[in-house]
């Protein structure tokens, strides 16, 4: 199975680089510049897990992730939030919005991959740390 | 961050410091001119926004050992940039030392030079340095060794740009900006670390990457200010393509500068700070971040 893992970001360089290194690992990647393109991208193809950057023009990832999560079939679809913003209170509000996880830029490569086998495989998250008080629990 | 920071400049010879002058202003102080020590002493009395004193040799010798013991009594955290004719210490400075001594007649890059590191602490306090310097260090470190060329140093509100040069611009709990410049050649090379193997790539592209590092870089730094409980809000990346040219920004002081470089790659930086409240330092750090390439789950 492949799966497919839609990229929202607009730099054009970082689009990039997490292609080069999703397909590497059999994946196939959808790309889109801003909120609105990666809403449209989800509502039309096929999406298994979304990385989303926040500060985008036309609409940011947090709004984006909001109407992405009124859509049924991304209900319970993962969906990780990949930026320069490291302030917790921020994660904190990607969670409001209806984010999986929160990881902060740059990121290896390998590490960003093996997070997603995780949420893949488990089609649950696995709650690494109660930073922000009431995490979940998935299994490993 | 709001007051601009007076220099006083004490030299006898009307108009022979006019350089010195002029390059001070340029760095975004406020700068006064007298000619002998005595307006001087009631000049520094009078001005608690003084924060430097450049004196010429000619003022050594008109009782330079008892001036500086003044201006010290007066004011024991005053700089003080002595100018000296000769290598060896004058006599005045057996008791009480300036801070820099440069050889007169002074040359620009050695009074910025002693500018720089006497008075970046003013603007830009030692944590906020330090964390620009960690912030590039950890984001540039990703594609190659890099590290600090020289110190840090002040740079006046007329930058000199390379080739590639992306700039955001930040508002909120501190507002101003990040540049970042660099040649053609090194962002070429800075691409191919990027995403190794990539063919050749449009300028474009090469832009982008130049906002995607500026924009890294910047979020580290604001992570420094959310340890304060201190909210920084980025701007959209703008690039500007103008090789050799400069850029000139409204500032009442100087930008911080850093330059680094890996395997012949250079970066020039330059963070400023137009509005901040440093006191805001002073509460001690309460808010949570995230360090590089941390995941956190929900």
């Amino acid at each position: 199975m492949t799966w497919s893992i839609l990229v929202v970001d607009d730099s054009a360089s970082a689009r990039a680089q997490l292609r080069v290194a999703f397909e590497a690992k059999g994946a196939r990647v959808i790309e889109a510049e801003n909120g609105r393109e990666g809403l449209w991208r989800a509502r039309t193809e096929k999406v298994d897990l979304i990385f989303s950057d926040v500060h985008m023009p036309i609409m940011d990832g947090l709004h984006m992730i909001v109407e992405i999560r009124k859509e049924p079939s991304h209900a319970h679809t993962p969906i990780f939030v990949l930026t320069s913003d490291a302030a917790v209170t921020r994660a904190a509000d990607g969670k409001k919005a209806g984010a999986n996880a929160w990881i902060t830029k740059p990121i290896n490569a390998e590490l960003l991959w093996k997070a997603v086998e995780k949420a893949l495989f488990t089609k649950q998250p696995v709650a690494l740390t109660s930073r922000l008080g009431s995490t979940q629990n998935g299994s490993k | 961050m709001n007051s601009r920071k007076q220099v006083l400049v004490v030299d006898r010879a009307e108009g022979a410091l006019q350089g010195v002058m002029e390059e001070l202003d340029s760095l975004g102080f406020r700068v006064v001119w007298v000619p002998t020590l005595r307006p001087a002493l009631d000049f520094v009395k009078a001005s608690p926004g003084l924060v430097l004193v450049v004196a010429s040799a000619a003022a050594a010798e008109d009782g330079g050992q008892e001036f500086l013991a003044q201006l010290k009594a007066i004011r024991p955290s005053l700089r003080i940039i002595w100018g000296a004719r000769s290598s060896a210490p004058p006599r005045a400075q057996q008791d009480y030392r300036p801070d820099s001594l440069i050889p007169e007649p002074f040359r620009s890059d050695a009074l910025r030079c002693a500018v720089s590191s006497l008075l970046a602490d003013h603007f830009y306090p030692k944590p906020i340095a330090d964390a620009v310097q960690t912030a590039a260090l950890e984001v540039l470190g990703t594609l190659g060794e890099f590290r600090v060329d020289g110190g840090a140093f002040l740079v006046a509100n007329r930058t000199a740009l390379f080739e590639f040069s992306s700039i955001v611009a930040f508002g909120g709990d501190a507002s101003g900006h990040l540049l970042l410049s660099m040649s053609m050649d090194h962002v070429k090379t800075l691409y191919q670390r990027f995403l190794p193997g990539s063919p050749p790539v449009s300028m474009d592209r090469l832009e982008d990457l130049a906002g995607e590092l500026c924009n890294r870089i910047l979020g580290r730094i604001n992570s420094f200010f959310a340890q304060y409980s201190l909210a920084v809000h980025p701007g959209t990346p703008l690039f500007i393509r103008a090789a050799g040219s400069t850029m000139r920004y409204p500032g009442q002081h100087p930008s911080f500068g850093v330059q680094l470089s890996a395997g012949g790659v250079r970066v020039a930086l330059e963070y400023y700070l137009a509005e901040f409240d440093k006191s805001k330092l002073d509460g001690g750090t309460s808010g949570a971040v995230m360090s590089v390439g941390e995941i956190l789950y929900f």
